[in-house]
């Protein structure tokens, strides 16, 4: 059955300074829908505001997946009912190993191990860099992988990627984005990837694209508005009405 | 026997070197027990301790080996077994490591142990009432793969373990220490490591006595030129469990990682100390002590780091971190700095709080439930312990740690 993740005039505030001004988006899942924008423009604090970031204050609007209001939601249960974060910077955390995380969060341990082992092997990830401590001596691209394993055991019915292309090479590129294109079929994913690059998209197709400016859509279109931006960047886009 | 002394009598006039060990005896009685007045003794539950409670052994407990301790001993074939500060058991097929016994006197580092402990009441007890010391000693330029295994049990109601872990020249080795038992007891061990030049010695010591022990153990190291000695303590159990570890770094090159973790529940009291002694040059130490408080517990942990003039070179890093968990635990923190010489670096941190909030964030962004998220990292402090272990050795201890922690309230 197909589900609706719809985000509503989304208000966030980052120290005091509202950063996401009235952000609107409605997908379903199954499909892919990429955010992009300029430095700064709020696509980060889209991704975090939705996972629940301590340091993120939500001033209003609201977030519903299907009949579920998730700002109401702590961040366990936010990705419980299906909306997990893939970040750009996974932190690490000493002491704690990743397939206890998963155990935590409520995956069968049975065969977990080899579910994370078969994950890694889909994005190229040495699976013995997932018997470390979480995201603890991994270089940038090997948690953005570490990340995509955890995507791939968590099975959310929504996922959000903030820049998994940045740090990674080429190579890896087009395996983390063939593995996001096969969620959409495997388990009827949601797929919403924050980036800057369209390499990203060369195997992923969008259903969408959204270009974010000063904290809101500003444009919203196919797979042709990647080519526009790379052709004319984000000015002819720039949201005026922030100052 | 009506008292401690009557039984501390009957145990030293029954072994050959009574003579060294009433020397000892005289030394505790002249000290007399500490009083918290004392400023190292200022946070121990003293005035609940009275020694007439315990007896001193002349003979091990018989008793069974609990389940974790015989599946420790199932993974090495090298296994001490220490009864009540009795060897009972030892089996080494390992090339180039022997188990031998000595009088608790015998001289450590060319020391004096009168002198060493002269101001240690606990040590000087130790000293008396050792049935021996258990010597272990790894011939120069083996590399011992297998880790040894020291098991200690306490069923009597005081045990005096001694212990001392000599590597030769160039020789490396992992040795694990165990204790546990220890119901409504006294323990008090005394371990001196012995590490040549270019030896290398990884030690893990995992403390899960009775929440009713007392528990006083002390650790001196000695390390020679380009040693390195790779020492972590666990301090689980103990109703009071006082850990002293000192090192000395005594000629140049050497090297010493040293960690300490604790999770203190219920009233327990947990009292580490450190002090890493730099005398040679370019040596260097690192310590990290790390720990966490629950219910009405309270811990202290006092380190100090002391350079002798002429240690040119030297870098000496202390960090402590102390984890709150209840409004009415509580923990201190002193660290102490003292260098004589001019041409080092040295540095020191330390930090009361609660757990890292983004840590905790990233965990439950995954799914996590917060108080399983606080638990993983809690426990963490412990796992960060365990990875010099073999790690078949380390998955043994991380399941039992997993299966404490969850016995406490506050985190489970």
């Amino acid at each position: 059955m197909s589900a609706v993740l719809r985000i509503s005039n989304l208000r966030v505030a980052v120290g005091g300074k509202e950063v996401l001004r009235g952000f609107d988006l409605t997908m379903r899942s199954g499909e892919v829908h990429v955010i992009m924008g300029p430095n700064g423009s709020g696509k980060s604090t889209l991704a975090h505001a939705l996972a629940g970031h301590p340091g993120y204050q939500v001033l209003g609007g609201s977030v519903r997946l299907d009949d579920v209001e998730l700002l109401e939601l702590s961040p366990t249960e936010r990705v419980r009912h299906g909306l997990f974060l893939a970040m750009q910077q996974p932190m690490e955390v000493p002491g704690v190993r990743l397939v206890d995380v998963l155990a935590a969060a409520g995956v069968a341990r049975d065969g977990l191990n080899e579910r994370m082992a078969s994950e890694a092997r889909r994005v190229d990830l040495r699976a013995e860099l997932l018997e470390r401590f979480v995201n603890v001596d991994l270089s940038g691209g090997e948690r953005k992988r570490a990340e995509m394993v955890q995507f791939g055991v968590l099975r959310p019915r929504f996922a959000i990627l903030d820049e998994i292309d940045s740090g990674l090479d080429v190579d890896a590129l087009g395996s983390v984005a063939r593995r996001l294109a096969e969620s959409t079929t495997e388990w009827d994913c949601g797929v919403l990837a924050i980036t800057h690059f369209r390499r990203l998209l060369h195997e992923l197709t969008p259903t969408m694209i959204h270009v974010v400016s000063g904290g809101r859509v500003v444009a919203t279109g196919g797979p042709e508005l990647a080519e526009t931006l790379e052709r004319d960047g984000y000015e002819p886009f720039r949201d005026t009405s922030a100052s | 026997m009506n008292s401690f002394a009557d039984s501390a009598t009957s145990l030293i006039t029954s072994r050959p070197d009574a003579e060294t060990r009433r020397r000892a005896w005289s030394m505790f009685e002249a000290a007399g027990l500490p009083s918290t007045l004392d400023e190292v003794w200022r946070y121990a539950p003293l005035s609940d301790f009275d020694l007439d409670r315990y007896r001193v052994p002349t003979a091990p407990v018989d008793a069974p080996l609990a389940p974790f301790a015989t599946s420790l001993a199932g993974l090495s074939s090298c296994v001490v077994r220490v009864a009540d500060g009795y060897r009972v058991v030892d089996g080494t097929d390992v090339k180039g490591v022997t188990i031998d016994e000595a009088p608790s006197s015998l001289a450590f580092g060319g020391d004096d142990p009168f002198e060493r402990y002269a101001s240690d009441t606990f040590a000087l007890l130790n000293t008396a009432l050792a049935p021996g010391t258990t010597v272990v000693s790894v011939e120069p330029g083996v590399i011992v793969h297998e880790p040894i295994i020291i098991i200690h049990s306490a069923h009597a109601t005081a045990s005096f373990p001694r212990t001392q872990v000599r590597l030769g020249t160039g020789s490396s080795a992992t040795v694990i220490e165990y204790y546990d038992g220890g119901d409504g007891a006294v323990v008090v061990p005394v371990s001196e490591l012995e590490v040549g030049p270019n030896a290398s010695l990884r030690l893990v010591t995992y403390q899960r006595l009775a929440a009713t022990a007392w528990h006083v153990a002390r650790t001196t190291a000695i390390l020679d030129r380009d040693a390195r000695l790779n020492q972590s303590v666990l301090g689980m159990g103990a109703n009071y469990n006082r850990s002293r570890n000192d090192a000395d770094l005594r000629a140049s090159g050497a090297q010493n990682e040293l960690r300490t973790t604790f999770l203190g529940s219920g009233v327990q009291v947990h009292d580490f100390r450190t002090r890493q002694y730099h005398r040679g040059a370019r040596t260097r130490s690192t310590l990290l002590a790390k720990g966490a408080v629950a219910e009405s517990s309270r811990s202290v942990y006092t380190g100090l780091i002391e350079i002798e003039k002429g240690a040119k070179k030297t870098d000496a890093r202390q960090t402590n971190h102390n984890l709150l968990l209840s409004p009415f635990a509580h923990a201190d923190s002193v660290p102490n700095l003292d260098i004589r010489e001019n041409d080092v670096v040295c540095a020191h941190a330390s930090s009361v709080g609660p757990l890292d909030e983004l840590q905790r964030w990233y965990l439950e962004s995954r799914g996590v439930e917060r108080h399983d998220a606080e638990r993983l990292m809690i426990q963490g402090f412990f796992l960060e312990m365990l990875d010099a272990l073999p790690s078949s050795v380390a998955r043994l201890v991380e399941d039992d740690v997993a299966s404490v922690l969850r016995s406490v309230a506050v985190i489970a």
